[in-house]
């Protein structure tokens, strides 16, 4: 008698592991052949790292959120704030913690990113009780507040934002090296791959997906759909905090104009959604040729730059639902959700 | 009059009449909402292009910024309708997910488009009356101000007759409560639906048109106006018509009573934290138990 063969259909896991090594392959090639373009090089891999990180909201829980900016924020003005000593470490000192002595940056993003944790499940028990547009509507609304708490006060180096003059070093590398920067900010894009993998084939990743695609099934199933929610919201804030203690560096000196806007936010959920929330790596590819768009078209539009956004979005949302990945896989061309 | 008192009336004046054109942006949205099941994240841009185009009008053929209402209306409305006919019904009856991802985006071109155009520099118009005004009772009232006030309530008048007087407003109403239904009796549900995003379209264009006598415009303006156009919409609950009144109300009162009695620099902080509290506490809006559409 012969056994009858299961075909297993294509692993998917397997062709995804190579997608994602081929993808860090080509970041760490970057700066051999573009060694003049670094600036580009590490705002867009930090962003393919955003959108990433949002992903795990957005594509794996399948919570559209326009406030990632508040997360990046925190991350970012938590690390530079214990960074300057006459901020953090000296407000620290007078309430009996610390010497008052600058705190090393890697500890300064820890703390962002426990800082964002919290904040992300105060958020996110407050707002998951509410569906679709309304927590995408409640979450503009939270990072407006931020924003303007940002601006308005002191402690925040208000309007005028924040300046690095100086960090020690890393292991003996200069974190205001472009190169040294362009490293970081793979590591990031790594650890979110990384992540996003594990999540994808754990018990959580499937409940994740349970959830999103029918929360009264997975609720009859025993999944408790915010408490799913809430998971993913917080890995997703911690990733989020993390980035945004590195773009702290590579910018050095920011406002709240900048880092805590709107379409900060925007940016990041389009990145994801336009290069695919089906797929696994999909925010990575949506990054980068957004990026490439918004650089090949800079001398055309100058300050316009989220127009290249706006057309690519309705185009997605016309005709390709699964973004630019899902063009390639016959389930994303169908759904707009990741699998 | 006790000079506190009248600070009071004076500051409750000038914010329920800024809360009245903010009730006129919120009322195309929940129209659309009412109708759709859309939440129109372009709506404030389609304001901001209101704003332009009287700007433009005025400068190039200096033309009274409230005679290009007469304009505004007729352009928000075909271009609302063209949006609705030609790109989001393509979308069908995909997620509502869908929908608010198209309307970010074509939010995002209308903005740009106005920054290639207009620049960002903040831009007004100088027309005689602007920072006109009058007191009565001791009470000082901007010409502008009031101007948009009446505006918003003829419009408000004018959909209400539109909506409960004629037969297209039967339909629309027939179409928010029940499209299948509509659709057997007759009713062409694809024209009620571009008819009323063109409705909502012009709504915000009539009151980008009032504003601009009283503020700068600028390419992002709308992105403002369109989180104060939630912020009405939710507070009265969505697709309830009388309840963004109210909430346009409410919210201006609340901006300008915070600004006066707490800190100017929240003044956007007061109506996000209502927002909040009453997505949180009454998501159906703060009158009824249900929402109550169209």
């Amino acid at each position: 008698m012969t056994a009858i063969a299961v075909k297993r259909p294509r692993a998917l896991s397997f062709g995804n592991l190579w997608i994602s090594a081929g993808i860090i392959a080509v970041l760490l090639l970057y700066p051999v052949f573009f060694g003049k373009a670094m600036n580009f090089g590490v705002s867009t891999v930090l962003f393919a790292g955003f959108a990433m990180a949002w992903n795990i909201l957005g594509g794996w829980a399948g919570q559209t959120s326009l406030g990632h900016a508040a997360l990046l924020g925190v991350g970012a003005y938590t690390m530079t704030l214990l960074a300057i000593p006459e901020r953090g470490p000296a407000w620290l000192h007078s309430v009996g913690i610390g010497s008052g002595a600058a705190i090393a940056p890697w500890w300064g993003i820890l703390a962002g990113m426990v800082l964002a944790v919290l904040l992300s499940l105060v958020w996110g028990s407050l707002t998951f009780r509410l569906q679709g547009s309304y927590f995408t509507l409640s979450s503009i609304a939270v990072a407006l507040i931020l924003r303007l708490v940002a601006i308005n006060e002191d402690f925040t180096g208000g309007s005028q934002g924040l300046f690095m003059p100086d960090l020690p070093t890393f292991f003996g590398l200069d974190l205001f090296d472009r190169r040294v920067e362009y490293g970081l900010a793979v590591g990031f894009v790594v650890i979110t791959l990384i992540v996003t993998h594990i999540i994808r084939r754990s018990r959580t990743g499937y409940a994740l997906q349970a959830v999103r695609e029918d929360e009264d099934g997975a609720r009859a199933l025993g999944i408790d759909p915010a408490r799913m929610k809430l998971i993913a919201f917080a890995i997703s804030a911690a990733l989020t905090a993390l980035g945004g203690g590195l773009y702290a560096i590579y910018l050095q000196a920011f406002e709240p104009h900048t880092l805590l806007e709107l379409p900060l936010s925007v940016q990041i959920a389009l990145m994801a959604i336009i290069g695919g929330r089906t797929s696994l790596q999909g925010p990575v590819i949506g990054a980068v040729v957004l990026a490439v768009f918004g650089e090949v078209f800079r001398n055309l539009f100058s300050s316009a730059n989220l127009l290249i956004y706006g057309v690519l979005i309705l185009v997605v949302t016309l005709f390709a639902p699964g973004g630019i990945m899902g063009l390639f896989s016959r389930r994303g061309r169908r759904l707009g959700t990741a699998r | 009059m006790n000079p506190d008192f009248q600070a009071f009336v004076q500051t409750l004046v000038q914010g329920l009449l800024t809360g009245g054109i903010y009730a006129l942006v919120g009322i195309g949205l929940s129209l659309i909402f009412g109708v759709m099941r859309v939440i129109n994240f372009a709506h404030g841009d389609f304001l901001a292009l209101g704003m332009f185009l009287t700007l433009f009008l005025f400068k190039t053929v200096h033309l009274d910024p409230y005679f290009s209402l007469l304009i505004a209306l007729p352009l928000g409305f075909a271009l609302g309708y063209f949006i609705q006919r030609f790109v989001l019904s393509r979308l069908g009856d995909r997620l509502s997910e869908s929908s608010m991802l198209a309307t970010l985006g074509l939010g995002l071109i209308v903005s740009n488009m106005l920054l290639l155009g207009f620049g960002a520099q903040p831009q007004t118009i100088n027309v005689p009356y602007a920072n006109n005004t009058f007191t009565l009772g001791g009470i000082q009232v901007s010409i502008a101000l009031l101007v948009a006030g009446l505006g918003t309530l003829v419009a408000i008048v004018g959909l209400n007759l539109l909506l409960y007087r004629t037969e297209l407003g039967r339909a629309i109403r027939a179409t928010a409560q029940n499209p299948l239904g509509a659709e057997l009796q007759g009713v062409n549900t694809r024209t009620i639906q571009a008819t009323v995003f063109g409705l909502g379209v012009a709504f915000a264009a009539i009151a980008g048109v009032l504003l601009l006598p009283l503020l700068y415009a600028y390419p992002t303006v709308g992105e403002t106006f369109t989180l104060k156009a939630f912020v009405v919409t939710v507070l009265g609950g969505l697709g309830n018509l009388p309840g963004a009144i109210v909430g346009g109300l409410f919210l201006g009162g609340v901006e300008s009573l915070g600004s006066f009695y707490i800190s100017n620099n929240y003044r956007d902080a007061y109506g996000l934290i209502a927002f909040l509290l009453v997505l949180l506490l009454r998501p159906e809006g703060l009158f009824g138990k249900t929402v109550k559409r169209v």
